[in-house]
């Protein structure tokens, strides 16, 4: 092993991907869109805040305008006097965004309601009018009964039941948890990290097919021992890909500070309470009501997500992210290695690679599956054995993975690395002088015994 | 003493033999030949001299002692495949190939920008390898073998693929390095260049050396001693070939001529082209 030469080697792979043009896209593309995700949420909300909408009403029961609540967003307007035929003639002049037309009360003591519009309501503006409407019938209901003191009673018995999620960490504090975000983010963490490994190795991969098709590869071996060669370029191609993964982590950072500082992050984040506040009245209580019954303090689902992100230990996550990329990618990358020194071009990789690929998707499925049963015997063992466990694990990370088992996950990784980065080097250092023929798996197996 | 020496090298893959105990000795300046047919273990051979490929048996050594890696970047070697990386700049290529021979890159670059002029190229460093044509990427190829300049140079048919200019401005260059000091070694099929370039040679075929020594050595020696007489009498020409039998003396051919009255025109040895030496072992082999 000469170390100056596998530094040249690395270098030259290292400089030859980060000066592509695919990779100064994807590393500076994919954080404006991590960005966007982020802030495009609160954004949208903060200006759709702005646009008060106006809607005409034409209450013909009588008992649903003075029940109507005018807020921040939605202001009704009694339009009672005029016939609905006319307001809809002179619609699109009109300052109004909507028409809501409600009947005459029928004979079950109810109204039949309608919208009529350009633009078709938002789903929450709907479901705001409808427990609006719901809630003036039942209140004209109750007081039908003509019994003093019943809407109280009837309000006093209605449960309102939320029910908050905690997670206890280890020193016993309990933290605010939602499920939802845990899922999404082992979602993420699991597609990320198969990505990863599946794009940088095969890369490597490629890269190998490169230098035997051109034979450069001969030159190549006159200078560079061949098991330098090949580390050589999976540690370049390994530095790439974290060069792109710190840059994606530093530019989104910057992208969403930027944001926050330009908008403000009081702001941003009061626009996502507010609305979410909104939404919280759906349920066609009264809110005072609701405070007074409900034993812990509501939380806006906005302010769950919130609380549940700042609650999640973000380094931990990130260090194992790292260490299950680097031995996951070097375990695939040394084996497509070794694929790679034994075809003669791309289009024959495709059979010798299959028992490469099907744990790679094998481990995306169970990865996938993980988010929904993180402790199920499925993900924990896909989380142990070597050729699956980068990825499942990673899925698994959110929802909390006893130590015992990253460690031993981590060990089994390491080790059947070492073990196939031998098994690996051994193939590539025949594979990638022998040409002509197809190699099969006989003729890989002929190869490791030889010395 | 001798630069390269290899001392009863064998190589086989399983049960294939590829080098059967080759003996060969490469003195310092010279150039030499290493010739034989297709899939005679001439590249093999090759591999093993530059330490790409490990000896069954047998060892090589460099300067007197076993060749360590140290002495393979010393070594440039042409391989008969050539082979660039075609999406990559011909400069920063020149300068990775150089690099990995062990010089800096700034000694590099200045090394390859005196070659780039020499050869009239200088224009091509920004290219890329794959808006080259062949012939101009064999050049490039062949500034990357001796960039280092290397002490013993390895070219595997260096005059394939280029026109009959460049192959005389790479034929030059070949005998400029030699005069600075330069070991070559020439492996060929082109016998008329072997003639022109070579001191020695060796004729390897099915896994052993056949024959090797100095090319006027080998050629005398597959000379069946014949000499080429041309006269003129008063029929007209004539072209006798006559042979001289095992030691026989030219002169007394010459005087048996000129006793019969005619006019000789001319009279040469008749040796053996290494075309045809090359064929003849080959068969018989």
């Amino acid at each position: 092993m000469d170390l100056r030469t596998i530094g040249v080697v690395i270098s030259r792979e290292y400089a030859t991907r980060v000066k592509k043009k695919s990779f100064l896209v994807t590393t500076f593309l994919v954080p404006v869109l991590f960005a966007a995700l982020c802030c495009i949420p609160a954004l949208i909300m903060l200006f759709n805040k702005d646009e008060q909408k106006i809607i005409a009403v034409v209450d013909r029961s009588g008992i649903v305008m003075p029940a109507l609540e005018s807020n921040k967003e939605v202001q009704y307007a009694d339009c009672s006097v005029y016939e609905l035929d006319s307001l809809k003639a002179g619609f699109s002049d009109s300052i109004y965004s909507a028409i809501l037309y409600v009947s005459p009360l029928n004979q079950e003591k109810s109204v039949d309601v309608s919208t009529y519009s350009v633009k078709p309501v938002g789903v929450s503006l709907l479901s705001a009018i409808e427990s609006q409407v719901e809630l003036a019938v039942r209140d004209y209901r109750i007081e039908q009964y003509d019994i003093t003191g019943l809407k109280d009673i009837l309000d006093e018995v209605d449960p309102i039941i939320e029910v908050n999620t905690f997670t206890i960490s280890e020193d016993g504090e309990d933290k605010i948890s939602s499920t939802g975000v845990y899922m999404a983010l082992s979602l993420v963490l699991g597609i990320i990290i198969f990505m990863f490994v599946t794009m940088f190795s095969s890369s490597v991969m490629q890269s190998v097919i490169e230098e035997k098709q051109s034979k450069v590869v001969e030159v190549l071996l006159s200078s560079v021992n061949s098991i330098d060669l090949m580390f050589g370029k999976i540690i370049g191609v390994a530095l790439v890909a974290l060069t792109q993964f710190l840059l994606w982590i530093a530019l989104t950072t910057v992208l969403v500070s930027g944001v926050f500082a330009v908008v403000g992050k009081d702001k941003l984040m009061g626009s996502m309470e507010e609305s979410s506040e909104v939404v919280q009245q759906i349920p066609g209580n009264d809110p005072a009501v609701a405070e007074s019954l409900a034993p812990a303090p509501q939380l806006s689902d906005v302010q769950e997500i919130m609380q549940t992100l700042d609650g999640i230990d973000v380094p931990e996550i990130l260090l194992f992210f790292f260490i299950f990329f680097i031995f996951g990618y070097l375990l695939y990358a040394s084996m497509f290695a070794a694929i790679g020194s034994a075809v003669e071009n791309a289009e024959d990789s495709s059979q010798l690679q299959m028992p490469l690929t099907v744990p790679l998707m094998l481990a995306y499925f169970i990865a996938l599956y993980s988010w929904n049963a993180p402790d199920s015997a499925l993900a924990v063992w896909g989380s142990m054995i070597p050729f699956t466990s980068p990825i499942v694990m990673l899925a698994r990370i959110p929802f909390g993975v006893p130590a015992w088992q990253l460690g031993l996950s981590v060990g089994l990784l390491v080790l059947t690395f070492a073990l196939m980065a031998w098994v690996s080097a051994k193939i590539y250092r025949v594979g990638i002088l022998t040409s002509g023929k197809k190699a099969t798996w006989k003729d890989l197996w002929k190869w490791l015994r030889q010395n | 003493m001798s630069l390269l020496k290899i001392d009863n090298v064998s190589k086989s893959y399983g049960t294939k033999v590829a080098l059967d105990g080759i003996n060969l000795e490469i003195e310092e300046g010279r150039i030499f030949g290493l010739l034989g047919p297709n899939g005679a273990g001439k590249t093999t051979l090759i591999r093993i001299i530059n330490r790409i490929l490990i000896p069954t048996q047998g060892q090589v050594f460099f300067q007197g002692h076993p060749i360590t890696a140290e002495d393979v970047m010393r070594i440039g070697y042409l391989p008969e495949e050539r082979g660039l990386y075609r999406k990559m700049k011909v400069g920063d290529q020149a300068v990775y190939f150089a690099r990995l021979k062990g010089m800096s890159t700034a000694q590099a670059r200045e090394a390859l920008k005196e070659w780039f002029i020499r050869f009239g190229i200088e224009s091509w460093w920004d290219k890329k390898v794959e808006e080259l044509s062949k012939g101009m990427a064999q050049k490039v190829q062949f500034i990357t073998t001796v960039v280092h300049n290397p002490k013993l140079m390895i070219l595997d048919e260096p005059f394939s693929g280029f026109d009959p200019v460049n192959v005389q401005i790479i034929r030059d260059e070949i005998l400029r390095l030699k005069e600075q000091g330069a070991t070559i070694i020439l492996s060929t099929h082109n016998m008329e260049s072997v003639e022109e370039l070579c001191d020695e040679i060796a004729l390897i075929n099915k896994s052993h050396v056949v024959v090797t020594g100095g090319v006027d050595d080998v050629r005398r020696k597959y000379g069946k001693n014949d000499v080429q007489i041309s006269y003129s009498d008063a029929g007209g020409m004539h072209e006798d070939i006559v042979s001289l039998g095992e030691d026989g003396n030219p002169n007394k051919v010459l005087q048996d001529y000129i006793a019969k009255g005619v006019r000789i025109n001319s009279f040469k040895e008749l040796i053996p082209r290494m075309n045809d030496i090359f064929i003849k072992l080959v068969k018989e082999g």
